[in-house]
């Protein structure tokens, strides 16, 4: 190597080093932050604990308030209902056997096919009824089977191996429900009938349940031609209180009277929806200044 | 010795080198890209709740009428057509809160947001010193507390009903963003009389079954009448002594001349959409072909020749193409060709038989009648064959006609047995399926455009 290539090396690693340095420091202190997105995804909560505290969670439950139930249809109303009270299972055998004339005859004159109403339970005791063997519920399949007009045979034998209850428990997909408060401990805000056919969600958030309340509200022209046209942004800016601090800001412009008659639509579905009182006030300075995409593509069928 | 002599590196002194390192280095920390300056929520909202949008109508004012009843006569009849759309629900007048008496003024606008009106109709009706109708509206945005739309008229007062037909029209365009259908006509065949003695008599009405008269007297059998697309003409068959003659009539004028004799023809020709041709079918020797016609220069052109039976063409909107039916691959199927012939395309493949092709005058829809075990069917179907769907089933419907939106399909339903037929309207998406009250049984309906 000559001469000439020492200089040289010497120039060139300088001119490399600072380039690489350059470089170093640029993607250092590049970042973009990005706006945040709440994306439409639809989530369940997963707690993850332990088996014991589990136990201990759904035994809590158990004892603690035995709140009201949504009723389900009650044609009639039960005549006879044992006491629910599981832990008091030995007395409970008792009464199953003595219980046995007595419904089997009731229901027969009675016209059969009435929706006979299940006890209300909590849906929290699904699982620990599933895991406990609960001899409360026995009466209960036995009314049920007393209802058909077969003349009711007597499932005394069946009930121990027969238990309709821990199916129902086994099949029921209800997301379990949280039992203990969190921090920050959500609110069971309860999403309307989508036009999309999906049943009631619970929505997991604020956001989510803005959303629900924006597409109740929405109510897109139908049957266009060019769906592409009737995409419509709007920009509102919130008072803490959920209501509009301004008139809403369109974002997207065009002339075409399916464009004025989408932009209406939406501006009309954010002036409905107030007061956002979904949106927790302790959170306002996440959610005061919102940007809303209505995008009816997926609704309308040209 | 040889000399080597290779290029000189670049002569750059350590200062040099020094200087382009910094360059670079502040050109890169220029490129960063600025932060944004605060958090924005963004959201997408892609579910909607399509519903008949709740709308206030409080009756017209009327000032100075011969007939005070006619600001509430205008307002029943705007409530009627909007329901009748199926686009909008208009609100009890019982429930309103604020009575609207002086147009000049915005409403209390949370009177009406109390009884959930999205929308709010206003007008007023005065005569003038002339004697005209002076008639204007406003059309308000309940929620968001704006005007959204006002137009006024001036016209003789005879046309009251054509104001709240063009008021009716003004509020569905700007409401739904689609032009609208109420200011116009519809021809169509009266009948009366026992079943097997029906007279037959070519009528016309508004849209919404007021106003109807007579265009013949029901001496000789009509048939099939058409609405030209762009001037106030109507086709029709005549048998006269059993010759069937298709007459051109000018409702306007009530001018009447003879297109043609076509021995051969079954349906009446259609118009191409300027106005100026008609398409027709004509049949020899068993078999039928496609003709088109210029109206002036009454010259004919052949467009189809097969040994089929190809019937009942209609142009498309732009004039460019015309569907058909033909029963060259067995059954009767549709057909699109271009409209001054070629090679026909088939587009419908479905089981049952496919008749009476109509194309829409949004050109995004053909209407036609489905054939399929003994039920008729009108469905519609897209240019290309794609995406068809049936609006509604039952015994012998036939004979759909578009409106002048392409929304709604009107056709003719014949129960049978000793009854007769009747007419319906249905929305393209298949819902909303009235019949229209006529003064006896009808059939053949034709839409006309929107009046000029």
């Amino acid at each position: 190597m000559n001469g000439a290539g020492r200089e040289g090396m010497r120039t060139s690693l300088t001119i490399s080093a600072l380039v690489h340095a350059a470089v170093l420091a640029w993607s250092v202190l590049a970042f973009v932050a990005k706006p945040y997105r709440a994306e439409s995804t639809e989530s369940m909560p997963v707690d993850i604990i332990s088996v014991s505290d589990f136990s201990k969670m759904t035994l809590g439950a158990r004892n603690g308030a035995r709140t009201e139930k949504p009723n389900p249809l009650a044609e009639k109303v039960a005549e006879r209902r044992p006491t629910d009270d599981p832990t008091a299972k030995v007395v409970e055998t008792k009464e199953t056997k003595s219980s046995t004339d007595t419904p089997a005859p009731e229901p027969k004159p009675k016209p059969p096919a009435n929706a006979e109403k299940k006890p209300p339970e909590p849906k929290r005791d699904l699982i620990a009824e599933a895991l406990k063997k609960d001899d409360a519920k026995k009466p209960e399949p036995k009314k049920t089977e007393a209802k058909t007009p077969t003349p009711p045979k007597k499932p005394v034998q069946q009930q121990p191996q027969f238990d309709p209850r821990k199916v129902e428990a086994l099949l029921d997909k209800r997301d379990p429900q949280r039992l203990a408060a969190t921090g920050d401990a959500l609110r069971d805000t309860v999403s309307l009938g989508a036009s999309n056919g999906t049943a009631a969600q619970l929505s997991q958030s604020e956001l989510d349940a803005l959303r629900a309340r924006l597409a109740q509200l929405w109510n897109p022209p139908a049957g266009a031609s060019n769906p592409e046209e009737l995409v419509v942004q709007v920009r509102i800016k919130l008072s803490p209180d959920g209501r509009l601090a301004a008139p809403p800001m369109v974002l997207t412009s065009g002339t075409s009277p399916l464009f004025q008659a989408a932009r209406d639509s939406a501006v009309r579905a954010v002036f409905r929806g107030q007061p956002f009182d979904m949106l927790k006030p302790e959170h306002y300075e996440q959610w005061k200044d919102v940007e809303i995409t209505f995008d009816p593509r997926d609704l309308v069928r040209g | 010795m040889i000399k080597r002599s290779s290029t000189s590196p670049p002569n750059l002194s350590r200062r040099g080198v020094l200087a382009l390192g910094a360059a670079v280095g502040a050109g890169a920390l220029a490129g960063l890209s600025p932060r944004p300056a605060a958090a924005v929520v963004k959201l997408d909202v892609t579910q909607g709740n399509v519903q008949p949008l709740p709308i206030a109508l409080p009756d017209f004012i009327g000032s100075g009428l011969p007939d005070p009843g006619l600001g509430r006569s205008v307002t029943q009849i705007i409530a009627s057509n909007l329901q009748r759309s199926g686009l909008f629900a208009p609100i009890d007048q019982a429930a309103y809160i604020e009575r609207i008496s002086n147009f000049d003024t915005a409403p209390r606008f949370p009177d009406w947001r109390q009884i959930n009106a999205q929308a709010l109709v206003t007008g007023r009706l005065a005569r003038q010193q002339d004697g005209r109708l002076w008639a204007q509206f406003h059309l308000w945005d309940v929620f968001a507390g704006q005007r959204l739309d006002g137009q006024q008229y001036f016209t003789p007062p005879d046309n009251w009903r054509r104001i709240a037909h063009i008021i009716s029209d003004a509020i569905y365009e700007r409401l739904t963003g689609e032009k609208g259908y109420f200011d116009s006509r519809i021809v169509f065949i009266d009948e009366s009389g026992p079943k097997d003695r029906r007279v037959k008599r070519l009528a016309l009405m508004d849209q919404d079954g007021a106003n109807v008269r007579y265009l013949t007297r029901g001496d000789d059998l009509v048939l099939t009448p058409r609405f030209s697309p762009s001037t106030q003409d109507i086709t029709y068959m005549s048998y006269s002594q059993g010759l069937p003659r298709v007459f051109l009539l000018n409702i306007e004028t009530g001018q009447r001349e003879i297109v043609g004799n076509f021995p051969g023809m079954t349906f009446a020709p259609r118009f191409s959409p300027d106005g100026q041709r008609v398409v027709m079918s004509l049949q020899q020797a068993g078999n039928s072909n496609l003709f088109v016609m210029d109206l002036r220069s009454k010259a004919t052109t052949r467009l189809t020749d097969t040994a089929a039976i190809d019937t009942s063409p209609s142009y498309a909107p732009d004039g460019a193409r015309i569907c058909f039916e033909s029963d060259r691959g067995g059954r009767q199927q549709i057909y699109v060709m271009g409209a001054n012939g070629g090679a026909p395309q088939r587009i419908s493949f479905g089981d049952g038989t496919y008749s009476t092709p109509v194309w829409s005058p949004r050109g995004d829809y053909i209407a036609f009648t489905k054939q399929y075990q003994g039920r008729f069917a009108i469905g519609i179907m897209k240019p290309d064959g794609s995406g068809e769907r049936i609006l509604t089933e039952g015994f012998h419907n036939e004979g759909p006609t578009f409106s002048p939106n392409g929304r709604v399909i009107m056709f003719f339903r014949d129960p049978g047995s000793n009854s007769g037929p009747q007419l319906y309207t249905v929305d393209v998406t298949g819902r909303n399926e009235q019949r229209i009250p006529t003064p006896s049984y009808a059939s053949d309906p034709a839409w006309s455009p929107l009046l000029p």
